[in-house]
């Protein structure tokens, strides 16, 4: 898929996600951000990483919504009041209200994840207009030092605990940090040494091979201005009903207009 | 008229901080095949660095003389500039990669000369073609391995069609296959007309076709230099017939081992065993999994089953990258960090400083860095890093020694150095393990030879010892 068609997927996909609080068109949102990713993610791209992640933050979500906020009906536990901030019911609707917030955001990230997961680095630079372009090549060219910089730290480490050293407290990891941000500093020196010396900065710089727009490109991108178009015509018309489980749960309301809007960004899933 | 591409006349240079690295250099440089030839430290990156300008745009520091490459006073052009004539191939192939996949990396210096598409397409096709790279095309720059990545950087350079390509030490991150793929590349280059410059320690292949050498020393050309001769094989230290394998108990020992990265199996071996006063070679391509079992024998990697075992004592680790253990302002302040840990540790009574000091410039002295313990390791050569390095984790008497590719970067000098530090450490009991592709060193300085392949450790025979070349004036 050509990258500004992803790109503009990925907004229509952002707005319909984070319009509303409604759990069915997140849910809707990260289910086709999944397929999108299961269709066109790069062979050697693991999704493990990503996966672990917003189950991490879920959890997270969940557990700190549930701990904080003691709203609703339907407690499953009690705390005693006198315990700072944790204190009191540990209700089901905070648990759903939780799981809300944990879907909206993993639909924020599932949306955008095919940036980085679909496309090559220098797919999204030759998407960039012209004035970003050369700011766009330098994130592209810093994001290759990353698993160098994992590595480094790996090494370090090692290397250190067999002269002796042992982590013992914030300042003893100086031993270990500073080695790796300086061999991350002297990396990033030599790849713009690299860069240099292949003319990086002389001039008008051309592009190898945007990939092409094919007739598919259109149609997400036309879908998509129009799941974008119809998200915010029923925010401002007010029938994109937001759903609050307080004070006690209830059954998501679903709009026509909000559910097809959420619907039409898995034009992109057909490859 | 001179058909020479570049002249210094009269240059001397200094880095930021006075320090002299090139002093009244004369060179003529014309086409061909040359060999930048000299010690670690004697400013030869320095040197190439000057031909595209890098020294002194992007270094800063001080310059005196003239430099002028194809007609372009280099203290008044810009590397970009001088990049369109000049093409540059580093040291480290994972540090200069821009983009993720080949084809669009050899193509990164043709859009920055905003060259039409249709003459990129057959440039970077020709550039891949000629480095043998078609079948990669596609391929993430990632996944290859170093002398593919290397050949990469130089197909990168090769597309923008420069008139002069310099090369500072290619090989020195790769081994013995990814070597030779590399120095047949920049010969058939040669071959092909294109002007070369190279700074190696690897001789033997570039000897015989180069045109001409420069030697190098302590930032002075001597000139003219000689094609470099064979001065024929070093002795071995000690023949395998007295390797010392009758101590009581292993240094260390695995029983049953199985290791790998991330919980996955790579290598495993039954029982394997190093004795004190004996130095094990460890070979196997890139990959087979040397430096997980040097990891897991060190005890910095748990085994996935079975056991190793390990007599009470220091165990010395070098890693790959010495940049991992130099972070200090001075050689000697890094080297004294391991002797105090090692003190700490050590029963009897405490040493003084004096006596660490002593013993810390002892150390360094041994791999010729006296001069240098107290120059910030960053502002080292790699080979002089790399000497440092093993200084820093070879000071007091380590009863096990586990160093992984300790020759990277090195001159001949220094790796005999090495050798006979090697044989000082077996003097003194310590059992060694090398992680090394250098047949050289293990034929000079190996008892035994481990060879990893398809995840089994296997003995072998040592190799014999090759001709060695040597910067000599013939």
């Amino acid at each position: 898929m050509n990258a500004r068609a992803l790109i503009v997927w990925s907004l229509a996909g952002l707005v319909v996600a984070l319009s509303t609080t409604n759990p069915i068109y997140r849910a809707l949102i990260a289910l086709i951000a999944v397929n999108v990713l299961r269709t066109w993610s790069r062979p050697e791209q693991d999704l493990r990483f990503l996966v672990r992640a917003i189950a991490f933050t879920t959890v997270g979500a969940v557990f700190l919504n549930v701990a904080v906020g003691h709203l609703g009906d339907t407690a499953l536990i009690s705390l005693p009041g006198g315990w700072p901030v944790i204190g009191g019911p540990w209700t089901l609707e905070s648990i759903a209200y939780g799981s809300d917030a944990a879907l909206g955001l993993a639909a924020a990230v599932l949306v955008v994840a095919p940036l980085s997961y679909v496309l090559e680095p220098a797919e999204l630079v030759d998407a960039l207009p012209k004035v970003l372009e050369r700011a766009g090549i330098v994130v592209a060219a810093a994001l290759n030092l990353v698993p160098g910089i994992g590595r480094s730290f790996g090494q370090v480490r090692d290397a250190q605990t067999m002269r002796g050293w042992r982590p013992a407290g914030l300042r003893s990891w100086a031993d270990v940090i500073v080695p790796v941000a300086i061999t991350a500093v002297e990396g990033s020196l030599e790849l713009a040494e690299a860069m240099e010396s292949r003319a990086f900065g002389s001039g008008p710089r051309s592009r190898y091979a945007p990939r092409a727009w094919r007739l598919r490109d259109s149609i997400v991108v036309v879908v998509s201005v129009a799941a974008i178009a119809l998200a915010v015509w029923a925010r401002a018309a007010g029938v994109a009903v937001d759903w609050y489980p307080y004070p006690g749960l209830s059954i998501p309301p679903v709009s026509p207009a909000m559910f097809v809007a959420a619907l039409l960004p898995a034009v992109a899933i057909w490859p | 008229m001179s058909d020479a591409l570049a002249s210094l006349d009269d240059l001397s240079y200094w880095y930021p901080g006075e320090i002299p690295a090139l002093v009244d250099v004369n060179l003529e440089l014309e086409p061909g095949l040359t060999v930048v030839v000299g010690p670690s430290g004697g400013g030869k990156s320095s040197l190439l660095r000057l031909f595209n300008g890098l020294i002194p745009h992007f270094h800063g520091g001080r310059i005196g003389g003239t430099a002028t490459v194809f007609g372009h006073d280099v203290s008044r052009t810009a590397t970009r500039v001088l990049a369109r004539d000049v093409g540059f191939v580093f040291q480290d192939p994972e540090r200069q990669v821009v983009y993720g996949s080949v084809e669009r990396e050899v193509a990164f210096g043709l859009e920055n000369l905003g060259i039409g598409r249709a003459a990129m397409v057959l440039r970077v096709g020709a550039a891949l073609e000629r480095l043998g790279l078609e079948g990669l095309r596609d391929r993430r720059v990632g996944t290859l391995s170093g002398g593919e990545r290397q050949r990469v950087a130089i197909a990168s350079v090769l597309a923008m069609a420069p008139r002069l390509i310099v090369l500072d030490e290619p090989t020195s991150e790769l081994d013995a296959s990814g070597e030779a793929a590399v120095l047949d590349g920049c010969l058939d280059l040669a071959a092909g007309g294109t002007a070369i410059l190279i700074a190696e320690h690897r001789l033997e292949r570039l000897v015989p076709v180069a045109t001409s050498f420069v030697r190098l020393a302590g930032g002075r050309v001597d000139a003219p230099a000689g094609r470099p001769i064979l001065v024929g094989p070093p002795a071995r230290l000690r023949p395998p017939a007295a390797r010392s394998a009758s101590a009581d108990q292993p240094a260390w020992s695995t029983d049953q081992l199985v290791v790998g990265p991330g919980g996955i199996p790579l290598v495993s071996c039954g029982g394997l065993s190093g004795q004190p006063g004996e130095v094990l070679a460890l070979t196997g391509a890139n990959g087979s999994g040397k430096t997980t079992l040097l990891r897991a024998i060190a005890g910095l990697l748990p085994p996935l089953s079975g056991s190793v075992d390990r007599l009470p004592g220091r165990t010395a680790y070098l890693p790959q990258d010495p940049g991992a253990l130099l972070h200090r302002p001075s050689l000697l302040a890094e080297v004294l960090w391991t002797l105090e840990r090692a003190a700490t540790n050590r029963p009897g009574p405490a040493r003084g400083q004096g006596e660490l000091e002593a013993a810390g410039r002892a150390a360094l002295a041994e791999f010729g860095l006296a001069e240098l313990a107290e120059r910030d390791p960053r502002d080292l050569s790699a080979g002089e890093r790399q000497r440092g390095a093993l200084a820093v984790i070879l000071a007091g008497n380590p009863a096990i020694a586990l160093l992984d590719e300790p020759t990277r970067g090195m001159d001949e000098l220094a790796r005999r150095s090495l050798a006979r530090v090697l044989d000082r450490l077996r003097a003194d009991g310590c059992s060694v393990v090398v992680a090394t592709h250098d047949r050289d060193l293990v034929a000079e300085v190996a008892d035994r030879v481990l060879v990893i392949a398809d995840g089994r450790v296997t003995e072998s025979e040592p190799p014999t010892v090759g001709p060695v070349l040597e910067a000599k004036a013939s």
